[in-house]
């Protein structure tokens, strides 16, 4: 008897295509409303224990032991930065910004049996609540490298390139 | 300047709105005082521009602002550093676009001038219409760039005096003291630079980045959340206990002495001697014991050179003011030439965690400063500047007082109101 490869048991590069491609973006829509509604916790539980997290200063095709970067989280970082948050004195983030953000353009780059990496587009609105009431807009590229773990995908690395990523940027608080 | 703008740079007088214990908030948010700021302060005065070591090789240059103007720090061909208005002598186009770049010549998109990377002209295409005698046209430049250990500094006018003496004994101790980190005396600034744009008052940036009072209140969330950092001897444990100081060097030159409060060598690095025991030989070797073990101690300094240095400890920023109620805080980490690239990259580290708009300390001085902005931007009101008045005191010329006394923005202010008089 032969099973048809599932996104919870099977090798992912033997997955049905279709199947693998709806289960990414259903990823990738979750951990997008998780991070818009600064669900901490939730978010955090993304990600594995080799978390990366990276925003780069410009593309992130650089040595980042060499080179600075707006964010460059690993997950004992990430999860500094998830607790300052839920400290409720984050004053940067303090009510959280209100944000929605579209995620389209969903690309598979590589597929392996545990691992595929996406890449995929943004454009997020934030508003800034916490001294100018500003409506921001931040729009850029993620890859993520999604692995699957206890029979469901969670993130391993998610490298953000913001479209400005080379300019001067205001408060980046927030979860992108 | 143009005549309007010099006609307000010339006449506003904001004597009346600085006083011993109290500043009035509009010297935030009036654009009037920007312009003249930008007259007084950047035009009239020294500011800094950027570090030699940002443009090792000749033809490099990174572009910068004094004020609002926009220039090239360069190497040029002679191998020495020069400061240019990134500005083309025929119709002002920008030369170069973006923040950095290696040259051999600056060659101008509209109509093609070219000029050397000292700023002449070399070259106008159909020469034969040429009317003004083009050796008697270069880019624009500052009247007086000078240099101190690596650091460089501009003066449009040339009527500011040396740098020697804008820097003083105490901007200079400070200089020497961050490049002294190095066994070989010399920082490398290559890490590239992070800014964090803000709506607020460029001298809230400058007063913030030094104010020792703020630690424990604004910045609460990190210190709740990573316990164990040099500050909490340092600052946060309690005004009774704390050694800390805050010294006014004078000509708007402020310092926190976080470094009197530590607990242990090596704190401001987050090591101990056997993670870093290499750079602890050299530094011995370099320096000799007694001045080495004083660096260990102290590590960086923390403090603003006036009116847009701010060296805060592993790394360095730059204050750009754009208007009145919009900012850049530039800042690259203090990397070190002659030391392990772990080192540096520890540094890095250390850097990414605190500064800019994605660190864990900045954004929150950047919300506080925009709520000041915010607050300010009707008819103002006055800011009390009074704390530490009575148990400040004066050692030398410099005044000293608890690392949360305000001593530190009186010495800004009392300076800001000397340079700013009409």
């Amino acid at each position: 008897m032969s099973t048809t490869p599932d996104l919870a048991t099977g090798p992912l590069d033997r997955l049905d295509p279709p199947a693998l491609d709806a289960g990414v973006a259903a990823f990738l829509y979750r951990e997008a409303r998780l991070a818009d509604e600064s669900r901490y916790d939730e978010w955090l539980a993304l990600w594995t224990d080799d978390a990366h997290y990276w925003v780069p200063s410009g593309t992130g095709d650089y040595d980042r032991d060499r080179r600075i970067s707006f964010i460059n989280d690993n997950r004992n970082r990430l999860t500094t930065r998830i607790r300052q948050l839920q400290t409720g004195v984050r004053y940067a983030q303090t009510p959280p910004s209100p944000m929605r953000r579209v995620v389209s353009n969903i690309e598979l780059l590589s597929v392996t049996g545990d691992e595929v990496e996406v890449g995929s587009n943004f454009v997020l609105y934030e508003l800034s609540l916490q001294a100018t009431n500003e409506l921001r807009i931040w729009a850029g590229r993620s890859t993520h490298l999604l692995r699957r773990r206890d029979g469901q995908l969670a993130m391993a690395r998610k490298v953000v390139e913001l479209v400005n990523a080379s300019q001067p940027l205001p408060n980046l608080a927030f979860l992108l | 300047m143009n005549p309007g703008l010099h006609a307000v740079a010339a006449s506003l007088d904001v004597s009346d709105r600085i006083t011993p214990q109290k500043v009035h908030g509009s010297l935030y948010t009036d654009p009037e005082v920007f312009e003249a700021e930008l007259h007084r302060i950047f035009h009239l005065g020294w500011s800094f521009v950027g570090h030699e070591s940002e443009v090792p090789g000749v033809g490099d240059w990174v572009s910068r602002r004094i004020g609002r103007d926009p220039v090239l720090l360069v190497r040029t061909r002679e191998g020495e550093v020069t400061v240019l208005a990134n500005r083309c002598a025929h119709r002002g186009v920008q030369l170069c676009a973006g923040g950095s770049g290696t040259n051999g010549s600056f060659s101008c998109m509209f109509h093609g001038w070219t000029y050397s990377l000292s700023g002449e002209l070399r070259g106008v295409p159909q020469p034969i219409g040429q009317h003004t005698d083009a050796s008697a046209l270069a880019l624009d430049r500052p009247r007086a760039v000078d240099s101190y250990r690596g650091f460089v500094f501009a003066n449009p006018s040339g009527t500011a005096g040396s740098l020697h003496d804008h820097l003083g004994a105490g901007g200079r101790e400070l200089i020497d003291w961050a490049a002294d980190l190095s066994p070989v005396g010399e920082l490398d600034l290559t890490a590239g630079w992070l800014g964090q744009r803000s709506p607020s008052n460029w001298k809230m940036w400058a007063e913030s980045d030094n104010d020792g009072y703020h630690l424990g209140r604004l910045h609460a969330s990190l210190w709740r959340v990573a316990p164990g950092t040099q500050y909490e001897s340092a600052v946060l444990a309690g005004e009774d206990r704390v050694v800390s100081t805050c010294r006014d060097r004078g000509k708007g030159h402020i310092e926190l002495e976080f470094w009197k409060g530590y607990d242990k060598e090596l704190a401001w690095l987050g090591a101990g001697r056997e993670k870093v025991a290499d750079y602890v030989d050299a530094l011995v070797a370099a320096r000799g014991l007694e001045r080495a073990e004083e660096l260990l101690w102290k590590g960086p300094p923390h403090a603003l050179i006036f009116p847009n240095l701010f060296l805060g400890e592993m790394n360095l920023a730059i204050i750009e003011p754009l208007s009145a109620g919009d900012t850049v805080h530039h800042h690259t980490p203090l990397l070190l030439a002659g030391v392990s690239p772990e080192f540096n990259t520890r540094v890095l580290r250390q850097s990414e965690a605190a500064m800019g708009p994605g660190g864990f300390l900045l954004p929150d001085d950047a919300t506080a400063s925009e709520r000041m902005q915010v607050a300010f931007s009707g008819t103002g009101g006055w800011m009390d500047l009074s704390r530490g008045l009575g148990r400040e005191v004066l050692e030398g010329t410099d005044r000293v007082g608890h690392v949360s006394d305000e001593t530190v923005n009186r010495g800004f202010w009392r300076h800001y109101g000397v340079v700013m008089a009409p």
